[in-house]
């Protein structure tokens, strides 16, 4: 990942702000940066959305397709992820060099979606065993700036609001041959219900304090890191620790509690920004990758 | 602007896809009308004084037809009468998905100047495209596209200062699109308000299309067929197995019966048999139809009674209800079955003629078509009296089930019945042979003249002017494509060339006089015409390799050693100049003539050597040798009406040129093979299944023969043991029954298929290469060898086999109609022949004997015709059918076998202009009930399973 070069007197200066309440750029601790979001970008996806946090830029595309159930689950449809670290982001990522970050990042994705409550997977089933939606989000990363877990993960939210799922029906003919009808308008669509989605929260420990949605220099100062998935209401769906570092129990268990905090503050104007964005119908101007 | 249009579709694999489209928006898409100062269009297409005599719209106005009204009514809206149209892109977007054929015609139609029509591009104008609405569906979407573009054009037309009273009219047959544009403020008819309302033509009338709202009054109420099934329903029994999908051919001899071919997955096919009107459920030929299978009990064979839908009227009856049912001798049962459903109509317009409705005054008439396939078409017409007599074009409009026939309308008038311009149009219509005279464009393509061979020419060909070439054709022959030689070498061996002309250097792929030449196919000869492939400049003059001028050729050079063994083939572009273009029988007289020594002569006589070797080995492989009898009309030079008539003859350089051209076809085959296994055009012919020589063998039966079937070698060899002596032209009889049961040679791709045997000329492999200004197969396969040979550079479409194969399918259609229209051309002709000559009797032999008719051939004049032994009016004699025979006995008095000795009167029976008839009846045997009246009947129309091979080589 991108990373930036911080002299140990840099490293004093931020740790002292942080311990003050007051960072580099002026935030606190529990601020995020400036975040800016548009749903519907690509035309040809289902779903999508572009989220720039900071200088972090990451867009997600989300494509349905129909598949065939797993067998331990016959009634319920699934997620793939895949993250893609675009040589744009950064040059060390040319070639297959950002293969392994895209690896650790989709991993990520799946555990933090890995449970029942954050998405009804219900709804996806098409016909019990033979069919359901399968739902491919992938994630590019056309910047990095830090906090990536945390934007990449607000844009995953708001692709899920943004994603319409054409309407089948499966009609059955006296031979019990079923077929899948699909509709001829193009309005006539299924939408998700993105309210349990969790959002990640990626907590950097400097010196004694934590903050939210450290910068690449913030960064670089910790040793470690606790992300934590927190869904609308509080509820924790994953918690990794990242970096080297260790972090003594007591400091995981306050980041926690901050991460849950933040997390449920996250969400609410995150929904009514979405909400308010869809209400503008088409009306609304597109910036797509120009702004 | 940009839009993106966005829709999903279901893949062929079950899933779902989301497909986007990018649109683009404008503003500088012009109107089109000369009032407009606004648009900058330079030379508008729509005039400022559009009036036409209505009484409707006594004001100027524009036309906006909506989708419906351009796809039934196009008969209208291309007569002269209707000008200033306006077609909406939306409107032309729709016909082409729903109607090609339709939308081909409304393209032609606008690019007429003097019908001053105007495609406007509503899609792509910003101020008329429109995005569907939530809950609308795709119809209401495109009919409120077609109202805002007219209300556009409205206020647009507005805004003009020289408007006058100028409007803009819609045309809709659909009431709630109509009531919607009245609320618009725009104004809004049917089409046939609108074409009623024309006072000046009022026989325009007559071609507006029946719509549903008039069929209720033309017929009873009762239901006569079943109900078709709809298109998710038919899919769904395809899908499962319970309905099969194929294409429906009715049956020429017998309209109350059909067959469904059925082509299933693999090679495996079947044809299913249909019988009685209410099985064939409004089915016309050449639909595509879903059919279901009966069991098996309910099987039967297929009729060999001769049955024509000859009434005179249209009198409902249910006579024919009553079907011949036919004996089930369970050994010939077929799988039957009946029409569920209609896939995809295939109607086109028909030439026929009409039959007027006994009643004076009446407006509805029954119209017979050429085809007797066809049945007759019910259409309304208050000229009924002018069009008596003459060659007519209708289209059907539709079937309802309550009608007896079809209902349908007037198109065109071709002229008079008889006329030999009109018969030559019909045929050619008919065969859907595109007649036309080239276009600009493909006329563009052309060298320009004076045209000499260039030093680039020079470079890059091998010189072969030097060489005593010369070309062996028929007489008259004026698109000469090959040329031969013949030389001794100085090793003692021989040298053979075969010398073709180079048209694929004239044509170059993908260009305008390219596709032409695809579409086309194959140059069609009719007695006294003949509808060139190419244009004439190249046809008849670049790439005829005339004597005494250079020419580009192909050559492909054998040497060869006096076994006439291959030792080393050769393929070049080259120039030659042929030093002579002979006739066959000038060939021949100089190969006979002992006298002539000079170098032509030599030649010949080395080539026919070679020839007689060649033919020797080939029908050693068991090559076959065919017949059928060939007529060859000779032309009064004035009139050109035929004034003598025979079958023509074989000379031994016809066999010389032919055999060579087979050499030089097959080692072309082999050489493309070898270069290109995925996409050689080869043509093969399959062997025959047994059961098609069934008649062949019975028929040898009967004079205890025996013919063995085994192989193509056997076939040949038990042919030419079949002789009887005191009956010399039995072989030629069996040789015509045996063409009969042939297969039809086809073209094909080699990637897209592994048998590759062509069974006639026994060889593993086969092309066409020798013919390619006549022939579009041919320039393909020069253009692949002149790769092969890197004379030529390639292009994508030769190398793809996909491409390549539907190019096949196109060229044997082609070619399968070109002699379908040779032989109706033949037929009418003979036709002609014998109004002039009389009433000739004849001998002739039966060729086949069916069950209520003899057919009879006449050899002197290859002229075939039908004895029918019943009669509609009186009851027929007692006849009975052995099928194993097969025999025919007539009141137990006589017995007729196949190949009996016959004599005939033969004569014109134009007694009914409409059906101008040859009449056969018999002389001898003579009995009482031969002279039943009207015992006559039928041109020797052509007959699909006849192939005349020699040709088709």
């Amino acid at each position: 990942m991108a990373t930036v070069q911080v002299s140990e007197a840099e490293k004093v200066y931020v740790m002292h702000g942080v311990r003050d309440d007051l960072r580099v750029d002026g935030r606190g601790c529990e601020d995020y940066r400036h975040m800016e979001i548009e749903t519907d970008v690509v035309s040809n996806t289902d779903g999508s959305a572009k989220v720039s946090l900071g200088h972090t830029d990451i867009l997600v595309g989300i494509k349905a397709e129909i598949g065939k159930p797993r067998p331990m689950v016959p009634d319920e449809g699934y997620l793939e992820f895949f993250v893609d670290c675009s040589a744009n982001a950064t040059p060390e990522f040319e070639g297959r060099g950002g293969e392994e970050l895209g690896v650790e990042l989709s991993n990520t994705l799946y555990k933090v979606f890995n449970n029942r409550h954050s998405l009804d997977l219900r709804s996806l089933c098409i016909c019990p065993g033979e069919h359901c939606w399968v739902l491919y989000v992938d994630v590019l990363l056309l910047q990095c700036d830090g906090n990536l877990f945390d934007a990449m993960s607000i844009a995953i939210k708001a692709a899920l609001f943004n994603t319409r799922i054409p309407k089948v029906h499966i009609s059955e003919d006296e031979e019990g041959v079923k077929e899948i009808e699909l509709s001829d308008d193009p309005y006539d669509c299924m939408r998700l219900n993105v309210e349990n989605v969790p959002c990640i929260v990626t907590l950097c420990k400097i010196a004694h304090r934590h903050v939210v949605d450290a910068t690449l220099q913030e960064k670089a100062c910790s040793v470690a890191s606790l992300l934590i998935s927190v869904t609308h209401k509080g509820m924790v769906t994953c918690v990794r620790k990242l970096g080297r570092g260790s972090l003594d129990p007591d400091s995981i268990f306050e980041m926690t509690e901050t991460g849950k905090r933040v997390g449920k503050a996250l969400h609410a104007p995150l929904m009514e920004l979405l909400q308010k964005e869809e209400s503008l119908g088409k009306k609304r101007q597109k910036v797509g990758f120009l702004a | 602007m940009l839009k993106s249009k966005t829709f999903v579709k279901k893949t062929r694999a079950g899933g779902v896809m989301k497909v986007v489209r990018e649109h683009y928006l404008r503003d500088d898409i012009w109107c089109g009308s000369e009032v407009c100062t606004e648009c900058k269009d330079g030379a508008p297409v729509l005039q400022q004084d559009a009036r036409v005599e209505s009484d409707l719209c006594a004001y100027p106005h524009y036309l906006i037809p909506d989708t419906n009204v351009v796809l039934h009514q196009i008969d209208i809206l291309e007569d002269p009468l209707i000008r200033n149209v306006i077609i909406l892109q939306t409107v032309l977007q729709e016909v082409r998905h729903r109607s090609p054929p339709v939308y081909k015609r409304i393209k032609d139609a606008t690019h007429e100047k003097e019908k001053h029509f105007y495609t406007f591009t509503n899609e792509h104008h910003r101020q008329t495209f429109i995005e569907r609405e939530q809950g609308e569906s795709i119809n209401d979407r495109n009919d409120r596209a077609i109202r805002v573009a007219a209300k556009w054009y409205t206020e647009h037309l507005n805004k003009a200062p020289s408007v006058g009273e100028l409007k803009v009219v819609l045309l809709t047959n659909d009431r709630a699109n109509r009531d919607k544009a009245e609320q618009n403020g725009l104004l809004a008819y049917r089409c046939e308000e609108y074409i009623k309302s024309l006072t000046g033509n009022p026989e325009l009338v007559d071609r507006l299309a029946l719509t549903s709202d008039d069929q209720n009054e033309i017929t009873g109420s009762k239901l006569l067929f079943p109900e078709h099934l709809p298109l998710s329903r038919i899919q769904a029994g395809i899908k499962s197995g319970t309905f099969l999908q194929g294409t429906f051919r009715a049956s020429r001899d017998n309209y109350l019966e059909a067959t469904v071919f059925v082509q299933r997955e693999g090679d495996d096919s079947t044809e299913v048999l249909l019988q009685g009107l209410q099985n064939l459920n409004r089915a016309v030929h050449q639909d595509v139809v879903a059919v279901e299978l009966f069991p098996k009990e309910q099987w039967v064979a297929p009729s060999s009674v001769v049955l024509q839908d000859d009434r005179p009227s249209d009198k409902e009856t249910e006579e024919e209800e009553a079907e011949k049912k036919v004996s089930k001798s369970s050994r010939l049962l077929k799988p039957t079955g009946r029409v569920v459903g209609i896939i995809k109509r295939n109607w086109r317009p028909f030439c026929g003629m009409l039959n007027q409705s006994q009643i004076k005054e009446a407006t509805r008439h029954l119209f017979t078509p050429a085809d007797r396939r066809i049945p007759r078409i019910r259409i309304e017409t208050r000229q009924a009296s002018t069009l008596v007599g003459q060659r007519i074009i209708v289209a059907i409009d539709g079937w309802p089930r309550n009608s007896r026939y079809p209902n349908g309308h007037f198109v065109r008038n071709l002229g008079g019945a008889g006329d030999k311009d009109t018969e030559t149009e019909v045929l050619l219509l008919e065969h859907d042979v595109p007649h036309q005279p080239f276009s600009q464009a493909v006329l563009s393509f052309l060298p320009k003249m004076p045209w000499g061979i260039t030093e680039e020419d020079l470079k890059v060909r091998a010189d072969l002017r030097h060489l005593c070439v010369c070309s062996v054709d028929p007489p008259g022959c004026t698109d000469i494509d090959d040329a031969l030689h013949c030389r001794e070498l100085e090793n003692g061996n021989l040298e053979v060339g075969v010398h073709i002309a180079d048209v694929s250097h004239f044509i170059r792929p993908g260009n305008a006089l390219d596709q032409e030449a695809a579409s086309r196919g194959t140059t069609v000869y009719l007695c006294g015409k003949r509808i060139d492939m190419v244009p004439e400049l190249l046809s008849s003059n670049l790439c005829s390799l005339r004597s005494n001028v250079e020419r580009l050729a192909f050559s492909c050079i054998w040497e060869m050693n006096h076994k006439a063994e291959i030792l080393n083939t050769r393929f070049t572009k080259s120039i030659i100049n042929s030093k002579a273009s002979l006739t066959y029988a000038e060939a021949q007289m100089r190969i006979d003539d002992a006298s002539m020594n000079d170098d032509i002569t030599k030649s010949l006589r080395g080539l026919n050597t070679l020839a007689k070797i060649l033919k020797g080995q080939r029908i050693a492989k068991g090559a076959l040798t065919l017949s059928s009898p060939e007529v060859r009309f000779h032309m009064d030079s004035e009139t050109h009406d035929p004034i003598d008539l025979q079958t023509k003859e074989l000379k031994d350089t016809n066999s010389m040129v032919e055999e060579f051209m087979l050499l030089a076809n097959i080692s072309v085959a082999q050489k493309i093979y070898e270069e290109f296994s995925e996409c050689a055009l080869l043509r093969k012919h399959p062997a025959p299944p047994p059961s098609n020589y069934d008649i062949l063998i019975k028929a040898a039966k009967s004079r205890e023969l025996e013919i063995r079937i085994d192989s193509a070698k056997a076939l040949a060899d038990s042919l030419n043991e079949a002789v009887l002596e005191d009956f010399p032209y039995f072989n030629t009889l069996l040789r015509i029954l045996a063409t009969r049961c042939m297969m039809q040679a086809v073209y094909f791709c080699s990637g897209m298929d592994s048998d590759f045997h062509h069974y006639g000329l026994a060889s593993p492999i086969y092309t066409h290469f020798t013919s390619p200004i006549r022939r579009y197969s041919d320039i393909i396969v020069h253009r692949l060898l002149a790769v092969a040979i890197n004379a030529d550079s390639t292009y994508p479409d030769l190398m793809d086999k996909h491409k390549q194969s539907s190019l096949c399918n196109n060229l044997n259609y082609r070619h399968k109609m070109a002699q379908y229209a040779q032989r109706a051309s033949v037929a009418f002709h003979t036709q002609l022949f014998f109004k002039n000559k009389g009433i000739l009797n004849e001998e002739g032999f039966i060729l086949f004997v069916r069950k209520n008719a003899i057919i009879i051939l006449i050899p002197k004049f290859g002229l075939e015709g039908t004895v029918f032994f019943e009669n509609n009016d009186k009851p027929g004699p007692r006849l009975n059918f052995d099928s194993e025979g097969p025999t025919l006995t007539v009141e137990d008095q006589h017995t007729f076998h196949i190949f009996d000795r016959v004599k005939v009167t033969i004569s014109l029976d134009a007694s009914n202009i409409q059906h101008q008839k040859i009449r056969m009846a018999l002389v001898e045997p003579v009995a009482p009930f031969f002279q039943i009246p009207g015992v006559s009947v039928a041109l020797p129309e052509p007959e699909p399973e006849a192939k005349k091979l020699k040709l088709d080589r």
